[in-house]
């Protein structure tokens, strides 16, 4: 689920750097407040490397399979380090394997990383809106919000770009359907992510509980 | 992971490779721009033709380009394939359902005209400047100090978790994990909670790990001062060569963005 270089007209290329530029600078500027930025620095790397490789994982549904994409966990899970993560990791990809690209990096790393910061926030409601839940659930509940919404909204944003750009002749009745059906068709991918998101947050949640501290 | 194909001609005499890579980046990215504001057929094969003769000055061989295309170029085909035969007025040929209309093929061209120019670029820039060089001159132009420690850290770490990966999937397919035959369209609630465990687990062996990094580098005075893991000394003073091939290239970015709203006037 990544826009290739090529596609996306210059403006919306600069648009979406321009966005970046901004979450990245918010983001750092959430980190420098920290106690000790320095020491959380490592732990953030490893762990965007680790997503970057666990993004390779795929759930075999026959006959087919599903890729995860992570991004609600990997919010859930770096807290405001999740933007410069997926940031970073998505200038591999584009260097890498050539996924993605370096005009369309911008754009890519906005329409992940901006669900990411959501689906943090969400899992921090877990304190306050989700109170009256009792534990497990409410971590497990939290977990899957913002695994299904990261997701979603990151789906939403790609299919968006995608119809409004390419095809400059469809005219608008066939662009909002398509742009409907799509997004059904995203749904039961949302709901995967979201139950494998809380899987593996219950999983943190029993054997190392600080990893889910932000 | 494909890395090392990366890295294998970085190391060449060329034109290219002698290019300041602070300079080198500025102009490149600046021409990808450039490329991505093309919307005139008539601008396309001016595109490939520059695209072909920095790549040519490269020295870099075709074969390098081939492997690197065919991934990103099988996902871009699969994305422009549906254009010629759904968008678009005018019928250029038809069989039966089949019908190529000249709109979307033209919408096609360009797409893939501007993919292939500005990807064959960035591994232009990739295949003659070494990551860590790279890197360095990203510092030198203002990349913030958290974002380029995080990215070095991670390139250093990424191999390294993939392997661990690898050796972790196979211990569970060694204790017999997928041999069961799973119903069509039918997602195995053992099966997604196993694969839940097995990224959990990567993700606290990393995190181990990374304590063990942490500490290793405030032995070395990591985190002490505000100096970053990546230095700002970029490298030599630019040459002659370096400022020249900066302006040839930008000039023609600029050219080319001029050409563009010229056509579409």
């Amino acid at each position: 689920m990544h826009i290739p270089d090529g596609i996306l007209p210059a403006q919306v290329c600069a648009a979406g750097y321009a966005i970046t530029g901004l979450a990245t600078w918010y983001s750092l500027r959430q980190i420098n407040r920290r106690p000790d930025p320095a020491a959380e620095v490592p732990k953030a790397s490893l762990l965007t490397a680790a997503f970057f490789v666990a993004s390779s994982i795929y759930i075999p549904v026959p006959p087919a399979s599903v890729h995860l994409i992570l991004n609600g966990l990997l919010g859930v899970v770096l807290g405001h380090f999740a933007f410069p993560a997926i940031l970073i990791g998505l200038f591999f990809q584009a260097l890498v394997i050539g996924h993605g690209g370096i005009t369309t990096l911008g754009v890519n790393a906005s329409m992940m990383g901006i669900p990411a910061l959501l689906a943090y926030h969400i899992f921090q409601l877990r304190n306050s809106v989700g109170k009256p839940l009792a534990e497990p659930t409410r971590t497990g509940v939290f977990a899957f919000l913002g695994g299904a919404l990261g997701l979603g909204i990151a789906a939403l944003i790609f299919l968006g770009l995608i119809i409004f750009n390419i095809p400059a002749e469809l005219d608008a009745g066939a662009e909002q359907t398509a742009v409907l059906a799509l997004s059904l068709s995203h749904v039961p991918l949302a709901i995967v992510e979201g139950i494998f998101t809380a899987m593996l947050v219950l999983f943190l949640r029993r054997v190392k509980p600080e990893l889910l501290e932000g | 992971m494909g890395a090392a194909s990366l890295d294998t001609y970085v190391h060449r005499e060329s034109v290219i490779h002698r290019w300041t890579p602070r300079l080198k980046l500025i102009s490149l990215v600046g021409l990808m721009f450039a490329f991505a504001t093309v919307r005139q057929l008539a601008l396309v094969p001016w595109m490939l033709g520059l695209t072909a003769v920095l790549y040519g000055l490269s020295g870099l061989p075709l074969t390098f380009l081939r492997q690197r295309l065919s991934y990103p170029g099988l996902f871009i085909l699969a994305l422009v394939v549906v254009l010629p035969l759904t968008v678009g007025n005018t019928v250029l040929w038809q069989w039966g359902w089949l019908t190529l209309r000249q709109e979307g093929l033209m919408a096609t061209l360009l797409i893939v005209g501007r993919f292939l120019s500005i990807l064959t670029l960035g591994f232009i820039l990739l295949g003659t400047t070494p990551f860590l060089t790279l890197l360095h001159a990203m510092r030198s132009l203002g990349l913030p100090t958290i974002l380029a420690d995080m990215t070095l850290l991670s390139y250093r770490y990424l191999f390294e978790i993939a392997a661990m990966l690898a050796t972790m999937q196979q211990a569970m397919r060694l204790r017999g994990f997928g041999q069961k035959r799973q119903r069509w369209l039918r997602v195995n609630r053992q099966t997604m909670e196993q694969l839940a465990m097995l990224a959990g687990n990567l993700l606290i062996r990393s995190y181990e790990q990374s304590e063990r990094v942490y500490k290793a580098m405030r032995l070395r005075g990591y985190g002490y001062g505000i100096k970053s893991v990546v230095g700002q000394n970029a490298a030599a003073q630019p040459c002659a060569l370096s400022w020249g091939l900066a302006g040839l290239v930008l000039a023609a970015a600029i050219a080319l963005v001029i050409a563009e709203g010229i056509l579409r006037q």
